[in-house]
C-alpha cells in the first residue's frame, strides 16, 4: 500500500512538472483553398522545416490549419502569406491559441 | 541491355528536366490534364501502367515521371515510357521517347473549402529513342485546362492540341484533345485518414488525316469520344488513381482499328 502511494505521489508531481515548465504554442490559422489532404500536404511539409513546429493538422471541414510548437516558435503574417503561397493556398488569418 | 539503355536516357533525360517545366499528373482527372500543380521545392515521383486494346492487337506502356515545383504556381516534369505493342503478327517493345512538360497555373481564387484555378501546359515529345516503338519524331502538345476542387464536388475542362512532326514522306495528322470531368466524394475525411475521389470523365480525340507524299491516306483521322469512369484514393502524400476509358462513339475513316478499352492505374509520390 505505501509503495503504491509513493508511485502514486511520483507520477503526479511528474505530471504536475510538466505542466509547470513546458509551455507550447498552439496556432489556428485561417486558409482558403483547402480542398483535399493530398493537395495541402505541401503546408504540412513547410510548416515541419520550420524550426520549433512540433505538430501540425489541418481541419479540412473548418479551412483551419492547427500548429503547435514550442515556447520559442513565433509565427509571423508576412512568413504565413509565403509560406501558404508556396504551397499554392491563401493565407488569412492567425490566432495564437491559450491553452490553460 | 536495356538497363544500360535506361541509364543512358536518365543521364540525357534528368539535365533536360531541370531547365523545362511541367505537369499532367497530381490531384488531376485520370485520363485528362486539370490545373493542379505542385507546391515550391516539392518532388512527385509518378509509376503508371496503361494498356490500350484494339481488335487483336494491345499496346502496353509503363512510365516512370519525375516533377518538379518551381514555385507554388509552376511545375517541370520529365517522363520515360517503357512500351509493348503487340498484334497477330508481330511484337515491338522498348524504352520509348521521353516526354518533357511544364505547366503553370496562371490564375487561382481560393475560397473557404474550395479552390478554382486555369493553367496552360506544354508537352514536348523528344526523338530520344532509338527502339522500333519511337515514332521517330518530336512532337509539341500545347493545352489549356480548368478546374474546380472542393470538399464534396469537382469538375475540369481541357483543350489540347497536338503537333505531330512529319516523318520522311509520311504527313502525320496533328490532334485537338477534348475533355471534361466531374468528382464526387462521398466522405470528407480527417487530414490523415485515406481520401476517396469518384470521377467520371468524357474524353474526345479528333484526328486530322496522314498523308503521304501529299496524298491523303484514306484509313486514317476521324473521332473517338469515351466515357471514362475512375476513382482517386490518397493517403495523406500517397495517391493511387485508376480509371477505364470506354469508347461511346466512333467516327474513323476507312477501315481502322477501334478502341475496344483503354485502362490506366498511376501511382504517386509527393516527397
Amino acid at each position: 500500500m505505501k509503495k503504491i502511494l509513493m508511485l502514486v505521489l511520483a507520477v503526479s508531481s511528474l505530471g504536475w512538472t510538466t505542466s509547470a515548465f513546458s509551455a507550447e504554442a498552439h496556432y489556428k490559422i485561417r486558409a482558403d483553398g483547402l480542398a483535399c489532404a493530398y493537395c495541402a500536404y505541401g503546408i504540412e511539409k513547410k510548416f515541419m522545416k520550420i524550426q520549433g513546429v512540433t505538430h501540425f493538422d489541418i481541419d479540412l471541414k473548418k479551412g483551419l490549419v492547427l500548429v503547435t510548437g514550442d515556447e520559442n516558435l513565433v509565427l509571423k503574417e508576412q512568413q504565413l502569406k509565403k509560406l501558404f503561397n508556396d504551397a499554392g493556398f491563401t493565407f488569412r488569418k492567425i490566432e495564437e491559441v491559450k491553452i490553460r | 541491355m536495356i538497363s544500360k539503355y535506361l541509364w543512358k536516357v536518365i543521364t540525357i533525360a534528368f539535365p533536360a528536366w531541370l531547365f523545362l517545366t511541367g505537369s499532367v499528373f497530381a490531384h488531376d482527372p485520370v485520363f485528362s490534364p486539370g490545373p493542379h500543380v505542385l507546391f515550391k521545392d516539392g518532388v512527385e515521383i509518378h509509376a503508371g501502367a496503361t494498356r490500350d486494346k484494339q481488335d487483336n492487337a494491345t499496346e502496353d506502356e509503363q512510365s516512370l515521371a519525375f516533377k518538379y515545383g518551381l514555385t507554388g504556381d509552376w511545375v517541370a516534369g520529365v517522363e520515360i515510357p517503357y512500351e509493348r505493342s503487340k498484334d497477330e503478327l508481330a511484337t515491338q517493345k522498348g524504352v520509348g521517347d521521353i516526354t518533357l512538360s511544364t505547366k503553370y497555373r496562371f490564375w487561382r481564387k481560393d475560397t473557404m473549402g474550395a479552390q478554382e484555378s486555369a493553367a496552360v501546359l506544354l508537352k514536348l515529345k523528344l526523338d530520344s529513342s532509338g527502339a522500333e516503338v519511337s515514332t521517330d519524331t518530336t512532337d509539341l502538345m500545347l493545352g489549356f485546362t480548368y478546374g474546380y476542387e472542393s470538399l464534396k464536388w469537382y469538375r475540369w475542362a481541357s483543350v489540347r492540341y497536338r503537333f505531330n512532326q512529319d516523318r520522311g514522306d509520311l504527313q502525320r495528322g496533328d490532334r485537338l484533345f477534348v475533355d471534361m470531368a466531374i468528382g464526387y466524394r462521398p466522405q470528407v475525411h480527417d487530414y490523415r485518414a485515406p481520401d476517396t475521389v469518384l470521377i467520371l470523365e468524357l474524353n474526345g480525340e479528333i484526328r486530322e488525316r496522314n498523308a503521304l507524299n501529299g496524298v491523303d491516306i484514306g484509313a486514317s483521322g476521324g473521332n473517338q469520344w469515351f466515357v471514362s469512369p475512375g476513382v482517386l484514393w490518397t493517403l495523406r502524400n500517397f495517391a493511387v488513381k485508376a480509371g477505364v476509358q470506354i469508347p461511346v462513339y466512333s467516327n474513323l475513316n476507312g477501315n481502322q482499328p477501334r478502341s475496344d478499352y483503354r485502362a490506366s492505374l498511376e501511382l504517386e509520390w509527393y516527397l
